[in-house]
Formats: C-alpha cells, structure tokens, sequence
C-alpha cells in the first residue's frame, strides 16, 4: 500500500468547519479544535431555542394583547374570556397583529369581548 | 401568504412622545411600575423587546412621592465602598428628602432589563424634585397613575 497524505483534504475538512464557526467569539472561529465544540454546542442550542421560539413569541403576543386592552381599559384576562364567551376564534397571533395594523377592528373585537365577559352570571 | 409576527424596527417604531407624571402622593412603588411599563413600551402594541420603543418620562414633585406604612423611616438606601466597614445606610426619607430623582430612578432601574438597552431606557426618565422642569419644548403629555 503506498503512503497517503492526508494534505488537501485535510485543508478542506478544517475550511468546512471554521466556515460554520464565522463570527465565533475569540479563538472559536480559529482554531478547529475549539470550532468543533463550539459547533456541537450551537447545534444542541439551535435544536432547543426552535421548540423555545413557540413559546418566546406567544408571551410576546400577550404582551402585546394586553397593551393593546389596556389602552381601551380592558385587562387582558377579562378579554381572553369575554372572546370564548363570544365564540370569537381569533388566536393570539392575528389578534396583537390587528391591534397593530387595524386598531379600528380591534376596538370592535375589545368591545364585544368585554360585553361578553361582562354579561357572564358571577359565580356563586 | 405566510404571516409572521411584526417586529419594530428602530425605523419603523412609532415617534417618541414625552409624557410628565406629578409623583405627589403616589406610593413610590406604584409610580415606578406605571413608569418603567412607559420606558419598556409595554404600553403599545408594537412592544418588540430588543428595540427601544419606549416613551421618555418626566416626574415632578419627587420629593413629595409617598410610602406606605413606616417604610420611609424604615427602608434604608446601602451602598458598600468595598473597604471593611464601607457599608453606609441612609432611610428612604432622608433620602426623599435630599436627592429624589435618586430614590425614584433607583426603584425604576431595578424595573428595567438588565442589560443594555435596561440602562438605555433609563436615561429617557427625567425625574425633578420640585414642579419645575426644563422639558416644555418636547410638549409632555400629562400620564395618569
């Protein structure tokens, strides 16, 4: 068997990896032994953080409800439950998106919500 | 079409307003939570958390801002220098009494994200201990609490 040296592949497998590691803090975008860790811990981070942004982003749809309620003197649960009682099925995503781009339809859906909520008997 | 959540941009958030709160016997802790909301832009719905979409706020009448209970005597402001024996303690009405844009921004301050753009916001509060304020060209809004 002859020798083989390893030569341009091995230049080519390093460039692939540090490719992945642009931008990494201090040597973890140099060295290729710090990228390949680095690499595997940005993947177990990335894996985690898609399941997470579910969640991230729908407390930012309350948060956003909830400004948009306070600014029409509703508190945000007295709205979530005035919609179930209306029978109004807008989730939580097209509802902050229509506070911002349709504020006028908003008012409608606020409006209705709290007649709902408020006309419910009080439990006893 | 695929619709995604609208993120603010610092170009496309709403302009800045100037709102003024008069802090006369409003508990301190109330007053902070209604201010830091305003500085945060939780008030709005474009709320983006990683853009400044807040409004600046200008609290006067500081030194009159009110506690419930003997907490003014009996809340104390530490500061340690780090040398043994550097702890030094002042109440809370002391306090009130001799610098309360430092009372008031303190209790904001710990409201706000700790991070950079926590101590961005806190730079649009304008806190005065009298009625007096030097921001009558940016027309503040009086902001109910």
């Amino acid at each position: 068997m002859p020798r083989v040296r390893k030569g341009a592949a091995r230049t080519q497998a390093r460039k692939r990896i540090l490719r992945r590691a642009r931008g990494h803090y201090g040597s973890g975008h140099k060295s290729k032994y710090k990228a390949e860790f680095a690499l595997i811990r940005a993947g177990v981070y990335q894996f985690r953080d898609r399941r997470r942004l579910k969640r991230n982003v729908r407390r930012l749809w309350i948060t956003r409800i909830t400004a948009a309620c306070r600014m029409r003197n509703a508190r945000y649960s007295q709205f979530i439950n005035g919609l179930k009682m209306a029978g109004i099925l807008l989730n939580r995503k097209m509802l902050s998106e229509l506070a911002i781009t349709d504020p006028k339809v908003f008012d409608q859906i606020c409006e209705m919500a709290v007649k709902a909520s408020k006309a419910q008997p009080a439990k006893a | 079409m695929r619709r995604q959540t609208t993120l603010a941009t610092p170009q496309t958030v709403p302009a800045k307003t100037w709102r003024l709160v008069d802090a006369t016997d409003v508990s301190l802790g109330r007053l902070s939570v209604d201010i830091a909301t305003v500085l945060m832009g939780k008030h709005r719905p474009e709320y983006t958390p990683h853009v400044d979409c807040g409004d600046f706020v200008i609290v006067i009448n500081a030194s009159k801002v009110g506690m419930t209970g003997r907490k003014a005597e009996q809340q104390m402001r530490q500061t340690y220098s780090r040398y043994p024996g550097g702890l030094k303690e002042e109440s809370y009405a002391s306090l009130r009494e001799r610098r309360p844009d430092q009372l008031i921004e303190d209790a904001v301050k710990r409201m706000l994200p700790k991070n950079r753009l926590g101590r961005h916001m806190l730079t649009k509060l304008k806190v005065y201990g009298g009625t007096e304020h030097p921001h009558q060209a940016q027309q503040p809004v009086p902001m109910v609490v």
